[in-house]
């Protein structure tokens, strides 16, 4: 007994004592970051090196970012440099999380607003304040399988909407289990695109009159098409890239992510699909994503993280990130590379990237596109009547908006 | 209760063959994935064996995973809540055994934290914490898991059925409150007890949220934790998921080997009756 | 022993465990309740002057938000279906598993308990290729015999159903060990006891194994209905909550509005709610106890 209690106190002991080797250095030359890739760690090895600074990354998993942040405001325990997904903006800039960079944007000659896409700079501006510096972006374009495409008639994709449907309709008609396209059902951003697409546009002021706009119901009526007339599947189907690959679903609308899975997944087809920019009705607007890099509210150490973030948003740096992780540069002096604008399928998005819209920057959007997801659905699933079901919308709109 | 005739045991069998491969199915696909390819993965219908077998994903993970301390720090949750786990028992025997004033009540509080969903704690606990100075330590990590109500409820449950004469007379022999609890209750609950260590040892060995909203540095990181940055927010990679998971699995089906022989000790108090 | 001492024993046992729930699982529900009536978000996170005292304002609210009904409707659906399934199920694979040799018995305890291990991601992926209303296994086994496809977690109700199976099969390990540990805990002397008055095995069955094993039996009914009343993991990976809403529940729903919409007051509103119930289930299962078993 005794020899146990023993072994259990050295036990303790060796623990105690491993824990302690944990403690981390807190000198003037670290700053904290908060990432949520994880190859950053080791790039920003060279500026490191470079600029005898210690940069401690610590990298949070995607799916866990919003409990991370939610402890971090709460406490007021947080990094020096935060990431920020461009969706998350809203909400954490409103609850205070960033520090407001207006007054360092001179400074810096990386922060110039000039050097980055136009959207990019959308969605860093919070009531008057600038949030962050781009660091990477996304959008969304059309992927389509160029034989297929051809068969009907459009060997270059739909321009535009009509044509869109049009194609769809043949495509569809080639027989059972046959679809035109892969239609986000549970992408919140989709409905919003394909409104801009059809000249809708949110004006914050105006709140759930928006939604009364004769162009927003001819955008959800479209939507309601591909459902009922068996345009786009409703049920759970094939995966995405095998329904691409034998032809079932020939075009789907998705970002710079799906060319990587796309060539690796299907390399039998390497020949026979393109992306192309967003079909078009008044306009071809696609949304904006990405992230931004900010000094989190009570850093101490301003300088030392500005001069980090001026690094990360140099037209370089981004390239270099691209070649690495994929990821498009928000700098648009990086897209002048010939890796980028010679690229027949990413130069496509720098192309989509000059025709984007900032999603509305109020808190309320994350609940408002949610629910336009969930009350769509009563429509095309639920048989719902479209207009009055909008009327529907706007009420609770109303109601999210006075909350 | 043995089956008797040889029909019977033929049913039996047959039927727990029948269970035993509908249930392990996901599980073996898991592992069998692990070998496949991205694509193959997802392919509908799925394949069982795979195509051309790869260790891609098992590379990935060694070559990009901080092992050594991710496993170091799991290995120190795993301790501490095996520390948990005897409160948990002495918890639970002093519900089962002991009559004392509020004794109701108190059981009642540990019932009650059961009941809310663990999202709803996360951010009051965390404040708790962060008062009491103890984010981004192992401690911080550590000591929100320790005690677990399912546990002391499950022991509890155990602890009644042992007669009360078996403790009266070792205390008529002299034996300490001390000493029985630890050579007469622990014995007699291993059964229980096996069970308990199999359940916190999964539940630690996979813990994931406090490691990683505690930590304000990536050393205090688990495995689990290590994982998921594997992910990235778009295209999950399932390959990697299922490597991951199966090497996670490992520890837990050895743990499982060796306490599950526990768990057919049985309940040896024919001498006393 | 001297009187005091024995008086100090239970705190000595159960002190240790009862201070820290009280910190860290206790203390923080009574946080929670606080926050049920004010209209936390985000910024009053940051900044506690923000946030306002509302009083039962959001309860009243609750209980007119058409999907928050529907979600307490489908987690009474789950619970009443769910866990007499549950329960019955992993009492009879324990009891199954005591009836053969020592062998079969330690490798399909093994088995069975599996799907507790798997990956969460794994299960997903495959359980949704198995529910796959077009090219999914189970709609290809029923077309065998001439069984029209079922649209497993396309229909409202049928994905109540589907779900439901899917957490049976995922949750009947654990209930499974604790009903072994308890069949392993009934003296031998029982059933020779019986065997010498010539009982029969369903007498014995009836007699001895249930009531010897009515303490697990309540453990395990008891914790089944508060997980299934906090029935989560399963929409959420598998539906999140469609179609239609047919599958939320209530703690996916409290899930939605605390953590994507950053609705804390009204997420914790809601989940006293549940909370609530759950006591309630919990308290009736202690009183039909009550009879044969002292607290």
């Amino acid at each position: 007994m005794k020899n146990k209690v023993a072994l259990f106190i050295g036990l303790i002991a060796v623990v105690l004592l491993l824990m302690a080797g944990c403690s981390s250095g807190d000198d003037e030359n670290t700053i904290k970051v908060w990432t949520m890739n994880n190859s950053m760690e080791d790039f920003v090895t060279k500026y490191e090196e470079e600029n005898d600074v210690s940069v401690e990354v610590q990298v949070i998993p995607w799916g866990e970012v919003k409990d991370k942040f939610l402890t971090a405001i709460a406490s007021g325990e947080g990094p020096d440099v935060v990431q920020v997904g461009t969706t998350g903006v809203p909400e954490y800039a409103d609850a205070g999380m960033f520090m407001d960079l207006s007054d360092y944007i001179s400074e810096y000659e990386n922060f110039n607003p000039d050097n980055f896409y136009e959207g990019a700079i959308g969605t860093t501006e919070y009531e008057g304040e600038t949030i962050g510096v781009p660091f990477h972006v996304d959008t969304r374009v059309l992927f389509y399988r160029t034989d297929i495409l051809a068969d009907v008639g459009y060997p270059e994709g739909p321009k535009n909407w009509d044509e869109m449907v049009d194609a769809s309709r043949q495509l569809a008609e080639r027989g059972d289990d046959q679809y035109a396209i892969d239609l986000p059902r549970d992408d919140p951003q989709y409905p919003f695109m394909l409104a801009w697409q059809h000249g809708w546009n949110y004006n914050e002021d105006e709140g759930a009159s928006n939604f009364e706009d004769p162009k927003f119901l001819e955008a959800m009526s479209k939507y309601e098409t591909f459902y009922q007339e068996g345009l786009s599947q409703l049920e759970e189907g094939k995966e995405l890239v095998q329904a691409f690959s034998d032809g079932s679903k020939p075009m789907f609308f998705s970002g710079p992510w799906d060319i990587k899975t796309i060539i690796d997944g299907a390399p039998e087809i390497e020949d026979q699909w393109d992306v192309r920019v967003m079909p078009e009705q008044d306009t071809n607007r696609s949304m904006i994503g990405g992230s931004h890099f900010g000094v989190f509210h009570n850093s101490e150490k301003v300088e030392q993280s500005l001069d980090f973030i001026n690094w990360l948003a140099d037209a370089d740096t981004q390239l270099e990130w691209y070649k690495d992780v994929n990821e498009l540069p928000a700098n648009l002096e990086a897209w002048e590379d010939p890796i980028l604008a010679d690229d027949p399928k990413f130069s496509v998005f720098g192309e989509q990237l000059e025709s984007t819209e900032v999603l509305p920057m109020i808190t309320e959007y994350t609940e408002m596109s949610e629910e336009l997801l969930n009350y769509m659905e009563e429509v095309y699933r639920g048989g719902a009547d479209l207009e009055s079901t909008l009327e529907d919308y706007r009420t609770k709109v109303t109601d999210i908006l006075s909350e | 209760m043995e089956a008797k005739s040889k029909l019977e045991k033929f049913i039996v069998t047959l039927l727990l063959v029948l269970g035993g491969i509908s249930v392990s199915l996901p599980f073996i696909w898991m592992i069998l994935s692990s070998f496949k390819t991205e694509r193959e993965v997802l392919q509908i219908p799925p394949t069982l064996f795979p195509q051309n077998p790869t260790f891609q994903n098992y590379l990935e993970l060694f070559q990009s995973l901080n092992f050594d301390v991710y496993l170091r720090n799991t290995l120190i949750i795993v301790f501490f809540s095996m520390i948990g786990l005897l409160l948990n028992t002495m918890a639970g025997y002093g519900f089962g055994k002991f009559e004392f004033r509020g004794k109701e009540i108190w059981f009642m509080v540990v019932l009650v934290t059961m009941m809310l969903p663990g999202q709803i704690t996360m951010i009051p606990t965390y404040l708790i914490l962060n008062e009491m100075g103890l984010t981004n330590t192992m401690t911080g990590i550590v000591l929100p898991g320790l005690i677990v109500a399912f546990n002391i409820f499950l022991i509890r449950q155990f602890m009644v059925t042992v007669p009360d004469d078996l403790i009266e007379a070792a205390r008529l022999d002299g034996a300490g409150e001390i000493y029985i609890f630890f050579k007469l209750i622990i014995p007699l609950a291993k059964p229980i007890l096996s069970v308990q260590v199999i359940l916190t040892f999964i539940a630690s060995w996979n813990s994931f949220l406090w490691p990683l909203i505690i930590a304000n540095d990536q050393r205090l990181y688990t495995l689990s934790v290590g994982l998921s940055l594997l992910q990235d927010q778009y295209a999950t990679n399932y390959g990697l998921q299922m490597a991951g998971s199966a090497i996670m699995v490992i520890p837990i089906l050895i743990i499982f080997m060796i306490f599950q022989k526990y768990l057919v000790e049985g309940f040896n108090v024919s001498g006393i009756k | 022993m001297t009187r005091w001492k024995y008086k100090l024993m239970p705190l000595f046992f159960i002190g240790p465990a009862v201070l820290l729930l009280m910190v860290f699982s206790f203390a923080p529900i009574f946080l929670s309740l606080g926050i049920s009536f004010t209209d936390l978000t985000l910024i009053g996170l940051a900044d506690w002057s923000k946030i306002n005292f509302i009083g039962i304002e959001n309860f009243v609210k609750l209980f007119k938000d058409k999907v928050f009904l529907e979600s307490i409707f489908n987690t009474f659906f789950y619970v009443l279906i769910g866990v007499p399934l549950a329960v019955s199920s992993s009492l009879v694979i324990a009891l199954l598993l005591s009836m053969v040799g020592k062998w079969l018995s330690s490798t399909f305890r093994l088995i069975f308990y599996m799907p507790s291990v798997t990956n969460i991601v794994a299960i997903a992926v495959v359980w949704g290729f198995l529910y796959n209303q077009q090219y999914g296994l189970f709609n290809y086994l029923l077309s065998l015999i001439n069984i029209q496809s079922i649209p497993w977690l396309e229909d409202p109700l049928v994905a109540k159903f589907s779900l439901i199976i899917l957490a049976i099969w995922k949750s009947n390990g654990v209930s499974m060990l604790i009903f072994l540990a308890a069949l392993q805990s009934i003296p031998k002397v029982y059933y020779e006891a019986a065997d010498i008055d010539g009982a029969n095995r369903w007498q014995k069955f009836f007699k001895i194994t249930l009531p010897s094993m009515s303490f697990a039996t309540f453990f395990v009914t008891v914790t089944t209905v508060i997980g299934w009343l906090q029935f989560f993991e399963e929409p959420f990976v598998m539906t999140d909550g469609g179609p239609l809403n047919g599958t939320n529940s209530m703690a996916l729903y409290i899930y939605q509005r605390g953590f994507e919409y950053n609705d804390f007051g009204y997420a914790a509103a809601a989940s006293f709610v549940l909370f609530i119930i759950v006591i309630v289930a919990t308290i009736v299962q202690f009183r039909f106890r009550k009879k044969d078993q002292t607290l």
